[in-house]
């Protein structure tokens, strides 16, 4: 049977991405924020997963303004690095796991999740730079992945209890895919950032690492934080940490913590990043 | 638990963010135009049209005369309040080849060099910046 084996919290700063495709990552700027990186680049290698089920949000890139699907989720073969204004990032196409994702999809909508299904779109750097985080620059990406979108620009998003019960939702499906399979779920964006008006560059470390503390344990506190919390707090686009609930969701009534890093600043945004087992 | 029961106190509480303008349906349907387009600028044939003549470009889209003028500009402050999204409006500073860093700081009145300082030394305190009715 397939198995949920392992969660993955990070940022995913697109500027993270540029310092690794220019080879900027032992820079003074940027050596700090990959440091904190290492030691899960050297636990992947060993944990060698066979499919990424990656939350993250598209931002304007396969979605324009027309339609915009709260979850949705990627069924293709393969998905293209998307052209963001400056050109697709030089990394590999993303390959997809169509059975595992079509299975997920299923499951997902008889569980009373309406998903969105994806056959074709291109992938920013919401998915493209945690792969880069904890993969580095191979040739080939080593593990499938099934992209979920979500919705966390046009409000009303999804509440971070919905948010979690899609994670309990998505760790049922897995558990009932037939094939053996190592799946890991990594919830990805945050932390404190705004990109926007007079309160640009807000940065919440101590919120931020509250909420990292909250996802550890057995507490579900975490699911019951407003949207309005998240705004005042850790800035506009602080809200993308709702994503994290969805990973967390799927690792079960508790975790166990494995790995933890916090640097301020990358670019406007704080980073935070953790590795939970389900405990 | 974190629904809100009633959407006009959800909306409400949305505007009360200090210097924030959040991307609501309101929001959306103002800009639809202005962010189509900016959408528009990832395809590098659009975005060579785009700056070999950025108003007849425009003339192309369904967007107001004051869209036009603040995307002229580049007044991202004022695209914000017409309608405008970061994420979409980033089509048009990455088009100009401006960092996040770089166009996010002319949003906040300071200085680049200012901006990246304050990021560098921890970033804007969320103190006194929680609300507009209850400075906090």
């Amino acid at each position: 049977m397939a198995r949920i084996t392992a969660g993955v919290g990070s940022s995913h700063v697109p500027l993270l991405g540029v310092a690794v495709d220019q080879g900027k990552t032992q820079d003074a700027y940027f050596a700090p924020i990959f440091g904190g990186y290492e030691w899960t680049r050297r636990w992947e290698a060993e944990q060698k997963p066979d499919v990424i089920l990656l939350v993250y949000n598209d931002h304007a890139s396969a979605f324009d303004a027309n339609i915009i699907p709260t979850f949705a989720i990627g069924t293709g073969e393969r998905f293209k690095p998307a052209d963001e204004g400056w050109g697709p990032r030089p990394v590999p196409d993303v390959i997809g796991h169509p059975d595992l994702a079509w299975h997920i999809a299923q499951s997902l909508i008889l569980d009373d999740f309406d998903m969105t299904i994806i056959n074709e779109m291109d992938v920013d750097h919401g998915l493209t730079v945690p792969l880069s985080m904890m993969f580095g620059t191979p040739a080939q990406w080593p593990a499938r992945v099934i992209p979920l979108a979500i919705n966390v620009v046009t409000y009303p998003v999804p509440s971070g209890n919905r948010c979690w019960l899609l994670g309990e939702a998505i760790g049922r499906a897995v558990a009932s895919f037939p094939e053996d399979l190592n799946v890991q779920i990594w919830g990805t964006g945050g932390m404190s950032h705004q990109l926007q008006g007079s309160r640009a560059g807000l940065i919440n470390a101590e919120w931020d690492n509250r909420f990292m503390d909250s996802l550890i344990g057995d507490s579900d506190a975490v699911r019951r934080i407003p949207h309005i919390e998240y705004l005042r707090e850790t800035g506009s686009e602080g809200i993308e940490m709702v994503m994290w609930l969805i990973m967390r969701g799927a690792l079960g009534a508790r975790t166990r913590l494995l790995h933890r890093h916090y640097h301020v600043p990358c670019s406007n945004t704080a980073i935070g990043h953790l590795v939970l087992q389900p405990d | 638990m974190s629904d809100p029961a009633d959407i006009h106190a959800y909306l409400a509480e949305l505007e009360d963010i200090p210097g924030t303008r959040v991307y609501t349906a309101t929001r959306a349907r103002q800009g639809y135009h202005l962010n189509q387009f900016a959408m528009s600028l990832m395809k590098p044939e659009n975005r060579a049209a785009w700056k070999a003549d950025e108003a007849s470009y425009l003339d192309h889209w369904a967007m107001s005369t004051e869209q036009k003028q603040a995307v002229l500009a580049r007044d991202y402050n004022r695209l914000l309040d017409l309608g405008g999204n970061i994420y979409f409006l980033a089509k048009v500073f990455s088009t100009d080849g401006l960092s996040f860093l770089q166009a996010v700081s002319t949003m906040s009145g300071m200085s680049v060099e200012d901006y990246q300082a304050m990021m560098n030394a921890g970033g804007r305190s969320p103190v006194g910046l929680r609300s507009i009715r209850e400075p906090r």
